[in-house]
């Protein structure tokens, strides 16, 4: 046994602590680059600024895989609805960072092709100005999202959705009951009528002297 | 997809959408291909998914706003795109400029021209795999980026050039900065041949994909390094020399079968030719004034203006009613790093430009590309679509 | 000896051209859409000119143009020679905003296929007998032609949702030999199966 290990290697923490630590550490971004920010963004990926420094190398091209939606450049009204396409395929949680001032506020192009901020789209979690900003002001905004995605609570959000969840089946199974209710009332009711039917079959069968 | 080919059979297609928002398609663009099997059958080519009004937002300012939306179209060589509409609105005016101006544009064309070909070949390793190549080949354009910075302050947009002058004159210590990294440039272009030229999967992955012919490669409209990756050796800058090209010694660099193996190349040797013209301009480099001397054109110094009222009027008039083009209609196409950046400009007299038509260099490539890839295997798309270079802030503009 | 001062006279006897006073700095005729074509295959042909590449197609529009009278819209193509270096040569056919229609050189020229395309979304100028005459730049849903000068500039459009590429697809398919068996239903873009984005066998 080594002395580490006799010493009680164990600290207590939270676990909000532990997921956000783990999460803002590895954000994976879904570079949605488009225009002159992303050749930004690719250098920011490159040696002299290595974005592998806060763990966020590892840029996925598909939204499934990905945390950080990164649009980088203009969306123009034909590319709307196929970027709100792809944050909702996205897994929860996820962010969306604005790069650059067209994606901001739709920059110096106010023009009838130009969705003025993707704001309009979806919502945003960090601008970053600019035309295009600077690697480094790419750094301040994932420095911004660490301190967001810390103030996150992994436990009030898992109680929420569980709340939500409980509620969503109370309710249900409250119709449930009620459906049950209704059908049986309805079964009852059938039951009664072929009843009445057969009785008057027979009795039509064997006819008895009214009025007896 | 259910269909009978020409001899007969029977084949069922299946419909694939790529793009727009795919690793492979820089910037956003998309093609819808039916695929039998992992070929493909036929394609088609949807654009414009970045068209943000180009044209409009230029005739709504003066032509000396027009500058800062010319960075967004190619913006990987900016500047280069400055350049080429001033140089069209100056030959309208019909001006000479001194001589410092065109010897700093030469050397800021070539030095864009190597950036534009660095993120070109860059994005073509990345996507054909190979991560050691690209960061290679930024390693020297991120040094580049410092001498934009120095010079203009900005890193990728730059607004360099106005008409009738540049913005500013070059610090102190820019020529040593350029031989610096025209040395680091031949240096990493080493390197990038070491990765490359004996790499069997980069071999199999691009000799002989996506040809094109030179006849159809002139009908499509190509031109600068795709077009001269077929063989032919057109380039604007030995054809119709501006800015005295024709005095430095270089060599229009060709290909032969118009694969993606040569638009690589030629691309990577264009890179060698262009150090060879920047170190030849560095040692004209002389001091002397870089706009030339008329209020109507050039707006006078802040030193002026605080001086003496007439240069104030001067900025005042400027700023408000703008370069007064002369009317009429003009065509002016410079060779810019993805082939030739034609300008198209109708003046009425006035301060604002009455239409400004961009002829994008890789529009045509683009519009070419069905015929590149029919045929070929998915995959082989992903390196023909990188080897044309399509930037979509042009392409679409 | 400048080229175009011998060919101008040729094109002037043969298609009736006219020249453009407008152009003071390069090359620049102007001709009826009547004999556009003819001029064209000329053009491209011909030993004296060769222009073998079209570099782009223009479509100006001259509403409220300082002095200026005649018809509103102007196509404008330009050409470029590549056996002979250097020289170029312009095109303009002048389009009233009546008829609004030119003959198509999509078939002499490969590229002027999506350079047309792209001035009929720009400007709404249809091109006679064009394969394939969709909007390239702006979205199906979009309506009015943006560059036209009397559009506002920030007259913004919504797309619903993504364009629908099967059409196309089909048509390729069969300009290339192939016979599909079965066409996609066209739908729409107002129909709501359309909106589901939803492709029909």
């Amino acid at each position: 046994m080594t002395p580490e290990a006799r010493e009680g290697n164990i600290f207590t923490s939270s676990l909000d602590f532990l997921v956000n630590w783990g999460r803002k550490n590895s954000l994976w971004p879904f570079p949605y680059g488009t225009a002159c920010c992303a050749i930004e963004f690719m250098s920011t990926e490159t040696a002299r600024y290595d974005l592998s420094r806060i763990g966020s190398e590892y840029v996925r091209f598909t939204p499934r895989q990905s945390d950080v939606l990164l649009v980088a450049g203009t969306i123009t009204y034909k590319q709307a609805p196929i970027l709100k396409r792809i944050y909702e395929q996205m897994a929860e949680p996820r962010w969306v960072i604005a790069m650059g001032a067209c994606a901001c506020s739709g920059g110096f192009y106010d023009c009838y092709c130009t969705v003025p901020g993707i704001d309009h789209i979806i919502p945003v979690d960090v601008y970053i100005g600019g035309c295009p900003p600077r690697p480094e002001s790419f750094f301040d905004a994932m420095f911004d999202l660490q301190k967001k995605v810390e103030d996150e609570s992994y436990m009030k959000q898992r109680a929420e959705r569980l709340k939500d969840q409980i509620e969503d089946i109370k309710r249900k199974s409250k119709e449930c009951r009620e459906d049950l209710i209704l059908r049986k009332n309805e079964a009852c009711e059938m039951v009664s009528n072929t009843v009445r039917s057969k009785v008057n079959d027979v009795l039509d069968v064997f006819p008895f002297k009214k009025g007896r | 997809m259910k269909v009978i080919a020409p001899n007969g059979d029977k084949l069922n297609l299946m419909p694939l959408n790529v793009g727009p928002s795919h690793g492979a398609t820089h910037g956003c663009l998309r093609y819808f291909c039916a695929l039998d099997g992992e070929s493909i059958v036929a394609t088609v080519g949807e654009i414009g998914y970045l068209h943000r009004g180009f044209e409009k937002m230029a005739e709504r300012g003066t032509w000396q706003q027009v500058v800062p939306y010319t960075d967004r179209l190619n913006y990987c060589s900016a500047m280069m795109n400055n350049i080429a509409y001033c140089r069209a609105v100056e030959n309208m005016f019909q001006m000479e400029l001194p001589e410092r101006t065109k010897i700093l544009r030469v050397i800021i064309n070539e030095l864009s021209r190597m950036a534009d070909h660095c993120i070109c070949v860059a994005a073509a390793a990345q996507d054909l795999g190979s991560t050691t190549g690209f960061f290679y080949l930024f390693d020297s354009r991120e040094m580049m980026m410092v001498i934009w910075e120095k010079l203009t302050g900005a890193r990728l947009t730059n607004s360099y050039s106005r008409i009738g002058g540049l913005y500013r004159d070059t610090y102190d210590g820019f020529e040593e900065d350029v031989l610096a990294v025209c040395k680091q440039a031949e240096k990493n272009l080493r390197d990038v041949h070491a990765c490359f030229d004996r790499n069997r999967i980069f071999l199999d992955r691009t000799v002989g994909i996506g040809a094109m012919k030179p006849e159809r490669a002139i009908q499509w409209g190509w031109t600068g390094p795709c077009l001269r990756a077929t063989g032919v050796a057109s380039d604007l800058r030995k054809d119709e020399p501006y800015y005295d090209y024709e005095t430095y010694d270089w060599n229009v660099v060709t290909g032969t079968a118009g694969d993606v193996y040569d638009r690589l190349m030629v691309r990577l040797a264009e890179i060698e030719e262009s150090i060879k013209i920047v170190r030849q301009a560095l040692k004209r480099l002389t001091p002397g004034p870089i706009d030339i001397m008329d209020p109507r054109i050039r707006v006078p110094s802040h030193a002026l203006a605080y001086q003496d009222i007439e240069s104030l009027i001067g900025r005042f008039k400027s700023v408000y009613e703008g370069v007064r083009v002369p009317a009429g209609e003009y065509y002016c196409g410079s060779e810019a790093a993805n082939g030739e950046l034609g300008f198209t400009l109708v003046s009425d007299g006035s301060g604002k430009p009455w239409r400004v038509k961009v002829r994008p260099p890789c529009f045509t490539q683009f519009a070419a590309f069905q015929e590149l890839v029919e045929g070929s295997m998915l995959t082989d798309s992903v390196a023909t679509l990188s080897s044309i270079n399509i930037i979509a802030g042009e392409l679409d503009r | 000896m400048n080229f175009f001062e011998t060919l101008f006279p040729v094109l002037e006897t043969k298609f009736n051209v006219e020249k453009d006073a407008s152009a003071h700095w390069d090359h620049s005729v102007i001709a009826k859409a009547s004999v556009l074509r003819d001029l064209i295959i000329f053009l491209r042909d011909d030993e004296s000119s060769k222009m073998e590449m079209l570099l782009d197609v223009v479509g100006i529009d001259y509403l409220g143009f300082q002095d200026y009278e005649g018809p509103r819209f102007a196509v404008e193509y330009v050409f470029k020679s590549i056996s002979h270096p250097g020289r170029r040569v312009r095109v303009k056919v002048f389009v009233s905003e009546q008829d609004l229609e030119v003959p198509t050189i999509s078939d002499l020229y490969p590229i002027a296929n999506w350079q047309e395309r792209e001035v009929y979304d720009q400007y709404g100028i249809l091109f006679k007998d064009h394969p394939d005459l969709r909007r390239i730049l702006n979205h199906v849903e979009f309506e009015g032609h943006p560059l036209r000068k009397d559009y506002p500039a920030h007259r913004r459009q919504w797309l619903s949702t993504n364009d629908f590429l099967l059409p196309a697809l089909e048509k390729r398919l069969e300009s290339k030999g192939y016979k599909v068996v079965q066409h996609s239903k066209e739908v729409l873009p107002n129909e709501d199966e359309y909106l589901t984005g939803s492709i029909q066998e």
